[in-house]
């Protein structure tokens, strides 16, 4: 038990320094003539502000200045200008497979992560006999820990003995090595993340459905709606502030594949997203510039693709005018 | 409108026929959903050549329970399950108290500047972590505290979940105001107010909260991987990563899908007694406003 002690001891005394900074945060702004309730509220917020400022804020913008850099850990990191960048662009054998499948596998199974997803919400969203079952039932790969659920499917697409393999072979497939092979290493990530996602995405379609006036259908079967026009003309739009942000958070999710993968642990260099590359650089090799500079690169692809997904929402995603209260 | 009698009329067989096509469509998806998990159970307790029988062998024959213990003592999982459990009471704890406490104030009280901080709280939901995360391991090597626990939970202190806080402001807001102001006529003082009128109001939302940092904490990965060296101090699913090996080496598969198992279990358990909480839960994150 004595390995406890240390951080019990300092996660307790962490909450009173907090608390100290939050007192002297208070009275500093009174002098700023700050009123009584305003300098309350800053000190309420400060930990997430303190915390902001020490692990967010100055890291981004103290990543950024690694990657141009020597950086490892020990000793003084020289500024090495672009060359990480230009060593990464032309010369790292690595970095351009793991661009192609980090951006392949996140195009890939956005569409069907979230559409999919949508249609199994719309299935499951009637009041039919055991429907309570189906949805426990499509919940549960949810819950599952990403560890977890890697190991199974780890197995099951294992080349001597997977089930998947042998399924195959019913149909005279030949034996696959599914996570040596580059050309079959992006549809087992792809058909893992899709399995996996169906339970998140589904709950949250449901939920957005359910909330969908019921009057806006009725009064378009008055007018002899089709199933699929009230589809189009009702549920999409009516759902389609929820849908960007699957959209967004799918993206960003998928950009950002490393539990999953170091868990199958691919043996193709196909197989190796830029998360992994981070920490294959930063933390074994411990080459921390360029690592910084991999990181910053994906972050810069997250960030334009996000951006091009909200300039797009005013064409697709229909604002309700009405202002819903807050629970 | 004749149309619309002579669709009436068919409608019951044309609904058989639709629900039919349903419960089709709802029972293959479940069968790819539990196949792969009871594939997981039924490897689990397989000798190790039956795992490499084919065709393969759908239900060990005979079972193997003694698989369980063999797995569990492999490895020190007992000292790890320990890690695991120290890492998810700290965590949960600093991270349920200061989120309450910060969401408080974002929901409860104007300051200059309010609205572009909040702004900023959730735009850190869309930060990949990984930018932050080689300056965040600098930092906290030049502390010296590399290797022990307190990189993983010593920051919940910080409120560091920007989605909780925005949950927990949505439902402060929810509660009517006239509560407070009753207690500040009452003379009551910040301390007071916040416990005993605020905290029963918000159970709740603290319990839907509370079960999901737990899956975070339990489940958490590249946190551990990165800081935790000394095997004395692995988590479950740090022990699990190590007990499959090296690259090029096959797993024991029946140990380690016994292991699998153990680590969705907690899982597994808060769902089914806190489901409600979890879907609600999980409802938020795609939240529409």
């Amino acid at each position: 038990m004595d390995r406890f002690w240390g951080t019990f001891s300092r996660w307790l005394i962490v909450p009173v320094a907090l608390l100290v900074l939050a007192i002297a945060l208070y009275f500093l702004m009174r002098l700023f003539r700050l009123r009584k309730d305003q300098a309350t509220g800053i000190a309420l917020i400060s930990p997430w502000l303190f915390g902001f400022l020490g692990f967010t804020a100055f890291p981004i913008f103290y990543s950024l200045y690694l990657s141009f850099t020597d950086y490892s850990l020990f000793g003084k990191e020289n500024w090495v200008g672009l060359s990480n960048f230009i060593k990464l662009f032309t010369k790292d054998i690595e970095f351009w497979p793991s661009v192609r499948i980090t951006l392949l596998y996140a195009i890939l199974t956005l569409p069907i992560g979230v559409f999919g997803s949508l249609l199994v919400a719309l299935l499951i969203n009637r009041e039919i006999k055991g429907i309570k079952i189906f949805r426990t039932i499509f919940y549960l790969t949810a819950i599952l820990p990403d560890s977890a659920v890697a190991i199974i499917w780890r197995q099951l697409f294992n080349g001597e003995s997977g089930l998947i393999n042998f399924f195959l072979s019913l149909f005279g497939v030949n034996k696959i090595d599914w996570f040596g092979n580059p050309q079959f290493v992006l549809p087992a990530f792809v058909i893992i993340s899709v399995w996996g996602i169906f339970g998140t995405n589904t709950i949250i379609f449901l939920a957005a459905l359910k909330d969908v006036p019921r009057n806006l259908y009725e009064a378009a079967e008055i007018d002899g709606a089709t199933t699929f026009n009230k589809f189009r003309h009702i549920t999409i739009p009516q759902i389609s502030s929820v849908i960007l942000v699957q959209v967004v958070m799918s993206l960003i999710g998928s950009l950002q594949m490393f539990t999953v993968a170091q868990f199958l642990r691919p043996t193709t260099q196909a197989g190796i997203f830029m998360n992994q590359l981070v920490y294959t650089r930063g933390f074994t090799q411990l080459h921390m510039g360029e690592a910084s500079a991999i990181a910053w690169i994906l972050f810069v692809i997250i960030l334009v693709l996000t951006l091009a997904v909200f300039k797009s929402s005013p064409a697709w995603v229909h604002y309700e005018t009405e202002v819903k209260n807050a629970r | 409108m004749e149309k619309a009698v002579a669709l009436n009329k068919s409608k019951p067989t044309r609904k058989i026929v639709m629900d039919i096509i349903i419960y089709a469509i709802l029972i293959a998806i479940s069968a790819v959903i539990l196949i792969p998990l009871f594939w997981m159970i039924s490897t689990a307790l397989k000798s190790n050549a039956d795992i490499f029988k084919w065709p393969p062998e759908w239900i060990p024959n005979p079972p193997h329970w003694e698989n369980i213990a063999n797995a569990w003592n492999a490895m020190p999982f007992n000292k790890f399950l320990q890690n695991s459990l120290f890492i998810v009471v700290l965590g949960v704890t600093a991270e349920v108290i200061s989120e309450t406490i910060v969401a408080y104030g974002f929901a409860r009280y104007d300051f200059p500047g309010k609205n572009i901080i909040f702004i900023l709280l959730l735009s850190t939901m869309m930060l990949p972590a990984h930018v932050t995360l080689i300056p965040t391991y600098i930092i906290w090597n030049k502390i010296g505290l590399i290797g022990e626990f307190d990189p993983l939970v010593l920051r919940a202190w910080t409120a560091w979940g920007p989605f909780y806080i925005f949950l927990m402001r949505q439902f402060f807001m929810g509660i009517p105001k006239e509560l407070d102001d009753a207690a500040d006529i009452d003379g009551a003082s910040l301390p007071r107010k916040f416990f005993q009128i605020m905290l029963p109001q918000i159970k709740p939302i603290l319990a839907a909260i509370s079960v999901f940092a737990f899956r975070g904490y339990f489940n958490e990965f590249q946190g551990p991987l990165i800081y935790l060296s000394d095997k004395e101090k692995y988590t479950m699913t740090l022990g699990m990563y190590f007990f499959m090996g090296g690259v090029n080496e096959a797993p024991k598969w029946n140990y380690l899908m016994v292991i699998a198992l153990i680590i969705a279990l907690p899982s597994i358990v808060l769902y089914f007694a806190a489901q409600k909480y979890f879907i609600e839960g999980i409802t938020f994150t795609g939240l529409k406003d």
